[in-house]
């Protein structure tokens, strides 16, 4: 329990004090000078910053459980011939780097006009995302029984009343997951985001980044908090609907 | 050697007492049944047995010596789990050369060993499959193979029948009744069924409720059960309360002689089993009554009769009869059987 | 993993034919394939030099040569081959404590456990930096302590040559996931075998070697490699943290790929391909091994 929370220690002490000198222990003024720097002195660069981190992740993350639930279906269900491959070409992603598609990608996207574009920053972290989000809806499908489409079928219902009303809601923490998993990736993509977005789609990692070059540990430590914010709301939820087998695919 | 002794047992999960103040002998070479519903605590008692639960109260002795305080994989008894829990990573022969390994035996002699037991267990031929190639059956199979090899003093078996199908039940009961009559080694078995259990057993512990309720013979516990509550578990549903008095129990619905009990004055209760209870037509009889229900049951038909306020079971190959019907029922003296009064009623 | 294998009852009986699944794959495998298939195939021309927007259009493999013959290539491999390595090693070895400690704790201590889960390795990196710089605050409480007299005497934790600041970021993410995975296999009936082997009169030791070991190295050899393929490609946490020299093959490739001078870029991408190429195969070799293992049948 120690080891767990050492870390957030220093975070909170620094994001809540106003001058720290070595050796002190604990800061020698409190205060929220970081907050107020970071949401009065240039509320435009963290809300703007924090806006454009949102949007990109949840725009990933809808994609990526768009894509992910029908292969998730697929690979939970059915018996296919050349399954064993192509599950192994969908996650080789989750373990092949993504700086080197990255850095693949990026001059094609500066041709095409993705480059520094959040449509680019978007599809670069689908690479990513996508993999986690079918290895998710993947297990989720496994321990799913198609009988109950079949039950609701033989009652009447369509199609489409099938996945609406057995389908979607019999998934749905795993829908939920996959999401917040896809989303959380993206939010703490850094040398993809900055590689494609090129200093023009600036999220809340890179702020970080430059924030820690600057040194200014008071703010960078307010923004690390606010970083790990869903961090934690995904492990909540996750938690109450899964248990633990789903949070392994988060890491 | 393997006398196992259980004396005054208790048994506690957390604040919970699951076994209270269990006692049972069971003599070297015997085969003793724990029979009890689901959740009576049967399986702590083995674990207590083999040391994986610490007893909260009570003795455990094996040939006189205190088993409590051993370490399990220090005691000569080995337990066998409802599921197999073969080791997936090893084949049936190294699965069944474990415990052999474990105690550093030479190569050539667990070989030999293994030889033996799977050709006792009918696994031969197949030492070398995975586990999971194996059937339900031929994995329990091993699982008692792996226990047997080792040669306990005291072999606990924890419903190991109960995740079969029917038929292979009864194979792998008459396997076990078998292996058990020719090794004789002292077994504690524990199971929910009391087919299996009056089937196998040389003696059956009843367990009802964390409380031991009777001990021995199947044939005791099935036609003298101790009380109603065991004649119940037993399928026993016909109680017969009354006085007895001058050689016969004297009841609200009728008169039954009572040959061979004495205690004028006392008020008793009986049971008859529902196959004892004769329907006929002609001839003496003991009590008339209507019928209420039946229930077919290929065999024999269960019949529910009203008489006065008394509702029988009776079990009958007649499957012609039909509710409404007026019957009359002869309940042979020698099928009844009194409860012995409980100890304080005895004192009043 | 040890599932009960059984045959398959009917009512979990899977689907089979090929068209409906494949239908349903298509848009995972389009995106996979063009964006990450496509990133890495676009980037070979590049790496070999055919970069007409700089004016290199002429092929050739003198950027991989110039890569993997300069000195640095080996230092920085080393140097990542270790922070892989030694982090893996130290969180597979204190996730195996840590799952026997946990396998039958409360929830709510699960559940505290499994924070570093989702918690980005940026905040950790950064946190640590906190925590272990010169002026951090362990070396505060040194301070404090009397046991140093400034923050020079501290000795150097991050930014170091050992990479320590990195391994102990690593270590505090890894340890919880690479723990959840085994911890399943634990309780999926390991407990239970473990009974067994006491009854069957294994000694601790016996049980540790010939029970636990067999039955939680799948999932932690799974485990381990997962942590030990992130480790090598990541980037963030050794940028962060690391010593400007050497620098561990991401951020080597990443500073070559952003260098002023364009005609380092290829080497950037070279140095990306040799990464991905090089955890490709390592999960190849290990997947190889473990089949291999598995179809032998034996780990006794």
């Amino acid at each position: 329990m120690v080891m767990v929370a050492l870390p957030f220690v220093p975070l909170l002490l620094w994001a809540f004090s106003d001058r720290w000198f070595f050796p002190a222990l604990a800061p020698q003024s409190w205060g929220l000078r970081a907050w107020i720097y970071l949401f009065r002195t240039a509320p435009d660069q963290i809300l703007v910053v924090t806006l454009q981190s949102l949007w990109v992740a949840a725009a990933t993350a809808c994609i990526a459980v768009a894509v992910g639930l029908p292969a998730g279906r697929a690979l939970g269900i059915y018996v296919f011939k050349g399954k064993d491959l192509l599950s192994i070409v969908l996650m080789l992603p989750v373990v092949v780097p993504s700086l080197c598609v990255a850095m693949g990608l990026h001059l094609w996207f500066i041709r095409l006009g993705l480059a520094e574009s959040f449509l680019g920053v978007v599809l670069i972290h689908l690479t990513f995302c996508v993999p986690y989000s079918v290895f998710v809806m993947w297990g989720v499908f496994s321990n799913y029984n198609v009988e109950f489409e079949d039950q609701a079928r033989s009652l009447g219902a369509t199609g489409v009343q099938t996945v609406v009303r057995v389908m979607i809601p019999m998934t749905l923490p795993g829908i939920v997951v996959a999401g917040l998993f896809s989303f959380l990736l993206s939010w703490t993509q850094y040398l993809t985001t900055l590689i494609i977005g090129g200093g023009k789609i600036i999220t809340l990692p890179i702020l970080l980044f430059a924030l820690m070059a600057s040194g200014d540990r008071p703010v960078a430590a307010a923004v690390s908090l606010l970083f790990v914010l869903p961090a934690f709301f995904t492990l909540f939820f996750s938690a109450r609907y899964l248990g633990r087998k789903g949070l392994v695919g988060v890491w | 050697m393997g006398e196992l002794i259980l004396d005054r047992l208790i048994l506690r999960f957390g604040r919970r007492t699951v076994v209270e103040d269990f006692s049972l002998k069971v003599a070297d070479g015997e085969l003793v049944s724990i029979l009890g519903p689901s959740g009576v605590g049967k399986t702590s008692i083995l674990k207590a047995v083999a040391g994986l639960l610490q007893p909260a109260g009570g003795k455990i002795l094996l040939d006189g010596r205190p088993l409590i305080g051993t370490a399990p994989e220090k005691r000569p008894a080995v337990m066998v789990f409802q599921k197999p829990l073969l080791f997936p990573f090893l084949n049936v022969e190294q699965n069944i050369a474990f415990g052999l390994r474990m105690r550093r035996l030479a190569d050539s002699k667990i070989r030999r060993d293994i030889a033996s037991i799977m050709e006792l267990t009918r696994l031969t031929g197949l030492g070398r499959r995975r586990i999971h190639e194996l059937s339900g059956g031929q994995q329990q199979r091993v699982s008692l193979a792996r226990a047997l090899v080792v040669k306990p003093a005291v072999l606990l078996l924890d419903e190991p029948l109960s995740n079969l199908d029917a038929d292979l039940r009864q194979q792998m009961r008459d396997l076990i009744h078998k292996i058990q009559a020719r090794t004789r080694i002292t077994t504690l078995f524990v199971t929910h069924d009391q087919a299996e259990a009056l089937a196998i057993s040389h003696r059956v512990a009843l367990l009802l409720e964390g409380r031991l309720r009777q001990v021995g013979s199947p044939r005791e516990l099935f036609h003298r059960p101790a009380d109603p509550e065991v004649a119940r578990f037993f399928g026993g549903t016909n109680f017969l309360e009354g006085r007895f008095e001058k050689g016969a129990l004297h009841t609200q619905v009728g008169v039954f002689p009572l040959p061979g009990f004495n205690g004028n004055g006392h008020r008793l209760t009986a049971t008859i089993r529902p196959e004892d209870i004769v329907i006929r037509e002609r001839g003496p009889y003991d009590l008339e009554g209507r019928v209420v229900r039946t229930r077919f049951e290929g065999m024999a038909t269960r019949v529910w009769v009203q008489s006065g306020n008394t509702l029988l079971v009776v079990l009958t190959p007649d499957s012609r009869l039909t509710p409404g019907q007026r019957v009359r029922m002869h309940l042979p003296p020698e099928k009844i059987h009194v409860f012995p009064p409980p100890p304080d009623e005895r004192r009043a | 993993m040890t599932e009960e294998r059984r045959p398959i009852p009917l009512k979990r009986l899977p689907r089979t034919g090929a068209v409906r699944p494949l239908a349903l794959l298509a848009p995972a495998l389009i995106v996979v394939l063009v964006l990450f298939g496509g990133g890495l195939i676009l980037g070979l021309p590049q790496s070999l030099g055919y970069l007409p927007a700089a004016g290199m259009s002429k092929i050739s493999l003198k950027h991989f040569q110039r890569v993997l013959f300069d000195p640095d290539f080996f230092s920085s491999l080393g140097l990542t081959l270790y922070v892989a390595g030694v982090s893996t090693l130290i969180a597979a070895a204190l996730s195996l404590l840590a799952a026997m400690a946990l396998v039958e704790s409360p929830r709510w201590l699960l559940f505290i456990f499994q924070i570093p889960l989702t918690v980005p390795h940026l905040v950790i990196a950064i946190a640590m930096a906190f925590l272990l710089a010169p002026s951090g605050m362990v070396a505060r409480l040194f301070q404090n302590l009397g046991w140093i007299s400034g923050p020079g005497d501290f000795p150097l934790l991050i930014n170091d040559p050992f990479c320590i600041g990195i391994l102990l970021t690593y270590v505090w993410k890894e340890i919880p996931f690479m723990t959840l995975m085994i911890l399943s296999a634990l309780k999926n009936s390991g407990m239970e075998m473990l009974d067994v082997g006491r009854t069957l009169n294994a000694g601790p030791w016996q049980r540790f070697r010939y029970i636990l070991l067999p039955i939680l190295l799948p999932s932690l050899g799974a485990a381990g490699l997962i942590v030990f393929a992130y480790t090598f490609g990541a980037f963030e946490v050794p940028y962060l943290l690391g010593q400007t020299y050497p620098m561990s093959l991401p951020v080597w490739a990443y500073r070559n790929y952003s260098d002023v001078d364009l005609a380092a870029r290829p080497e950037g991408i070279a140095i990306g391909i040799v990464i991905a190429v090089g955890v490709t195969g390592c999960i190849i070799a290990s997947q190889r091994l473990a089949r291999g293992q598995k179809r032998r049948g034996t780990v006794f």
